[in-house]
């Protein structure tokens, strides 16, 4: 996964608000986020292969109570800052009526490469019957 | 031994070159035009994609909009807003901002809410970012769009001086 994508889900799981990757099985109590990659934002192509991509990281934090705001958008923000430098941006807010709860969304961007690390190779064999 | 040049139309060239200058806002305004065109259409793809479920019920992040909230989408469009001059610098967005209202399950509901909603996800409805799809798939169509539009101004008003 890009590096700086992993970093930001680790800095977001270690603020205060409860965050889940791509999503939850049941919905927690009042404040939760939701980050995940989301799309291809751009890719160089070249040498009959993509070179470089950057992707799309969505970051949803719900929660209900209007003066909790300052306090969860201030950790999220500064996560996103210190992971990604200056390639987010607060895409949404909104309020949902039915369920009267806060919904703030950041997008962000980050390159790298969606596939597993190359393993460790394997430790070389000890060698018996020698000394 | 000095070699000479001669060369014409240069008379012609800096006519049209002070021309551009006056025009730089009409030519300017021409590209936009198309390019925002091209953005409109490209979100109107995006939008006639939208999956849609009908429900009775909704499960906690879950179901996707209902025909309804597609078709307030689908009957407006993307718009494209008045152009914003200032000299060179023209201006304008593409999107469904005073797009109005629409009935939706027996409810008024500002289209733009809809859009919003379908686009960033709520705690129920699973997002489906068109609106950031179009802008990627789009975005270089537009620009080609607009370089098409100035190059098509440009000739225009070249015809026009004469040139």
């Amino acid at each position: 996964m890009p590096d700086e994508y992993t970093a930001l889900v680790e800095a977001l799981q270690n603020t205060n608000i409860p965050f889940s990757e791509y999503g939850w099985k049941t919905r927690p109590e009042n404040t939760y986020g939701v980050v995940g990659l989301d799309m291809e934002a751009g890719s160089l192509a070249g040498s009959e292969g993509k070179q470089d991509r950057a992707f799309d990281v969505k970051v949803d934090v719900f929660f209900r109570k209007l003066a909790d705001m300052a306090e969860i958008a201030g950790a999220v923000e500064a996560a996103l800052s210190s992971c990604l430098g200056a390639c987010w941006e607060l895409n949404s807010i909104q309020y949902e009526t039915e369920t009267r709860l806060f919904h703030f969304e950041w997008i962000g961007q980050v390159t790298g490469t969606i596939t597993a690390p190359e393993p460790d190779p394997p430790a070389a064999e000890a060698q018996d019957g020698e000394g | 031994m000095p070699y000479t040049m001669k060369t014409d139309g240069l008379e012609d060239v800096e006519k049209l070159l002070t021309t551009l200058g006056d025009k730089a806002g009409a030519v300017a305004s021409a590209g936009l035009y198309e390019g925002a065109g091209v953005m409109a259409d490209e979100i109107q793809r995006q939008v006639n994609a939208i999956r849609t479920e009908e429900f009775r019920y909704t499960v906690f992040g879950q179901r996707s909009p209902s025909p309804e909230e597609k078709a307030a989408l689908q009957s407006v469009g993307a718009g494209i807003a008045k152009f914003d001059k200032n000299g060179g610098e023209v201006d304008t967005s593409v999107g469904f901002s005073n797009a109005g209202y629409a009935e939706v399950n027996g409810k008024r509901k500002p289209i733009p809410q809809i859009a919003n909603a379908i686009n960033s996800g709520t705690s129920f409805m699973k997002a489906q970012p068109f609106f950031r799809k179009a802008v990627h798939s789009g975005q270089r169509k537009a620009v080609e769009a607009i370089g098409r539009g100035i190059e098509d101004k440009v000739e225009a008003l070249i015809k026009e001086n004469g040139g």
